[in-house]
């Protein structure tokens, strides 16, 4: 059995039963005329059909390997501080924002404190030469 | 016809334009020639910087980040054994074996010059064979269109290395991502959940960041630690004796000719052609045994072959706008994003944009051909390149470029969230190109569909058994049974 097609199957399974039942509740077509929700059943049908078969093929053990992170404290650290960056969008100036994800990035990847102190200044200072003063871009 | 020439050739023939260009060729060499930013990524983040300009000056630096991206793959395939872009992976077979034996300049040299034959040759045959296939598509109504994207999104799903049905997942979930919005025929809203920033559709381009540049990041940092840098070896002499002309010449334009076909066929890129080119090239060698140790007849198959395949993807891309590889797909994205839409009308309606876009390849070509020559040192260091910080940069640039499409911080979550399921694609062994088809090919395919059932009243039989329809019906199915086909009967052959 390949867990990683079988839960992938049953995720797109759920997905393509939400989306049929969906649209079933946009307004009909006028007569023959297909309606607003005729693209997306169609769509949830078919995405029904090949989760089946992915599912399918994942209880029979066929497929690509199984699904596995490796370095999951380094993307849990990056995703994290990416998600804080949006987060404090509106809150934190662009430049403290984007210096503060750079170098705790590249700190957290082994980098040394004055390097990603370096490569934090130059990229942030790099992209708000380009787009806050060359393409007059508010980045906030 | 020849003032249309004329005029699109005097349209980029300004220094700002030409500057444009070759700002794309080095920033593309580079997203080439490191491993792990790759052409489409190139494309996809980059596309922002050229909101701003005019059209031409856009097109000029797209074209070269895709046109310069391409043959600077070849550099790390040759000096590291590690493809810099997918289309260089047949380049690693001799290019490495070369490099090795101490001629690491002299493959560098045959990777520039048969990148650039490559790319003249397809680019000679986008300028005969596009204008008659796009008058051919004019006579395309809304019925032939809808078949034409059915049949571009089954083509994806079948060459999605091999697993069909990942595939057609791929390009469902593409199709229903292109149905958010307001329906494009009776406005009303659909998977907006009440939010006014989804009425006007998911934006294309923070999707491509997101599963091309944030997504490839993080599926490179979840790979343990990315590849280990290696210091270059030293390059020697570059340009190759009369002698090796002589034996690479015919490999090399058959190379050329097999990759503009190959990648002609739309999802069918220069990976798949340099493969098919080598392996032709080796069967008509009378030197078979020098094949992986080494051949620069190999290398010249490869190169010129991964290389005429852009001109043979943008063949298809303009004249019935349908990609044919994925940089050329995010291509797409960001022309239409100048008011630029590839199709038939495009040549009949801006015939000297055509030729400019054509003047402006074969400019692009010839510009990578002398980084290719003399840069190959610089960047042959530039080799050396800590991973951390390229992931820093294509991050930052993803992040701020998905802002600056609408100053939205909504495209930037989508950009996000676009990377999370690249990431997850890629982990569970999901072809990105058919959902990236998926969404260009839906309102195409869900409008054209729509159209031909009111001109047609209706009447589905009418819309399906026209000539042109039937025919994109039959390669569909054929396109989706072929891989299955393919797997049965070699698993028959086999017991």
């Amino acid at each position: 059995m390949n867990r990683t097609d079988l839960a992938a199957g049953a995720i797109f399974l759920l997905l393509g039963a939400y989306v049929l039942i969906s649209s079933f509740g946009f307004p009909a077509g006028m007569g023959p005329l297909p309606g607003p929700g005729f693209f997306p059943a169609v769509i949830g049908a078919a995405i029904l059909v090949f989760a089946l078969a992915l599912a399918a093929a994942g209880l029979r053990g066929a497929g690509a390997a199984e699904f596995r992170l490796e370095n999951r404290p380094a993307l849990a650290v990056t995703v994290a501080l990416l998600a804080g960056c949006l987060l404090l969008w509106d809150v934190v100036p662009f430049a403290a924002r984007n210096l503060v994800f750079v170098v705790l990035f590249l700190r957290f990847l082994g980098q040394g404190w004055r390097t990603s102190l370096i490569a934090g200044a130059v990229m942030t200072g790099a992209v708000l030469l380009a787009f806050q003063y060359g393409l007059r871009i508010d980045l906030g | 016809m020849e003032s249309e020439i004329l005029n699109g050739l005097l349209a980029i023939l300004h220094w700002d334009v030409l500057l444009f260009l070759l700002a794309g060729v080095l920033l593309g060499a580079v997203f080439g020639a490191l491993p792990g930013l790759t052409a489409t990524m190139g494309v996809a983040v980059l596309t922002p910087l050229t909101f701003w300009v005019s059209a031409e000056k856009g097109m000029a630096m797209l074209l070269g980040i895709y046109c310069g991206a391409i043959p600077a793959g070849g550099i790390p395939a040759i000096l590291l054994n590690i493809p810099g872009t997918p289309a260089s992976i047949a380049a690693t077979w001799d290019g490495y074996p070369m490099s090795q034996q101490g001629k690491a300049g002299q493959a560098l040299g045959i990777n520039a010059l048969f990148s650039l034959t490559g790319q003249l040759v397809s680019i000679l045959f986008l300028a005969l064979a596009a204008f008659p296939i796009a008058s051919f598509g004019l006579r395309f109504g809304p019925a032939e269109y809808f078949g034409l994207a059915l049949f571009g999104i089954s083509l994806m799903a079948g060459v999605s290395g091999g697993n069909v049905v990942k595939g057609m997942l791929a390009g469902m979930l593409g199709l229903l991502l292109s149905t958010v919005g307001l329906d494009p025929m009776t406005a009303y809203p659909r998977y907006t959940f009440g939010s006014s920033d989804f009425l006007d559709g998911i934006a294309f381009v923070p999707v491509m960041i997101g599963l091309f540049g944030l997504g490839e990041v993080l599926g490179q940092m979840a790979d343990k630690h990315g590849h280990k840098v290696k210091a270059p070896p030293a390059l020697g002499r570059t340009w190759p004796k009369l002698g090796e002309w002589r034996r690479m010449a015919l490999p090399g334009l058959l190379g050329s000719g097999v990759g503009t076909f190959v990648g002609a066929i739309p999802a069918a890129g220069g990976d798949i052609a340099s493969v098919i080119a080598w392996e032709q090239a080796r069967r008509l060698s009378g030197r078979k045994e020098e094949f992986t140790k080494g051949s620069p007849e190999g290398l010249s198959a490869a190169c010129g072959a991964c290389n005429s395949a852009v001109g043979g993807a943008m063949t298809t891309m303009l004249t019935l706008g349908i990609p044919g590889d994925a940089p050329s797909a995010v291509l797409i994205g960001a022309l239409l994003i100048h008011g630029i839409q590839p199709g038939p009308l495009l040549f009949r309606d801006h015939g000297e944009l055509v030729y400019s876009i054509i003047f402006l390849m074969a400019l692009a070509a010839l510009a990578i051909a002398v980084v290719g020559l003399l840069g190959a040192r610089p960047l042959a260091r530039a080799l050396r390149v800590p991973d951390p910080w390229l992931w820093a940069g294509v991050t930052v640039m993803g992040v701020v470029g998905s802002y600056a499409l609408n100053n939205s911080v909504v495209d930037v979550w989508v950009m996000f969230a676009a990377g999370l399921f690249g990431l997850i694609c890629r982990k569970i062994s999901m072809p990105l190109g058919p959902l990236v088809l998926g969404l260009i090919l839906g309102p195409m395919m869900e409008a054209n569909l729509r159209r031909a059932l009111i001109l047609s009243r209706g009447d589905w039989a009418e819309v399906l058994l026209r000539p042109i329809v039937l025919f994109f019906l039959i390669a569909t199915l054929a396109s989706l049974l072929w891989p299955v086909w393919k797997r049965f009967s070699g698993s028959s052959s086999r017991s």
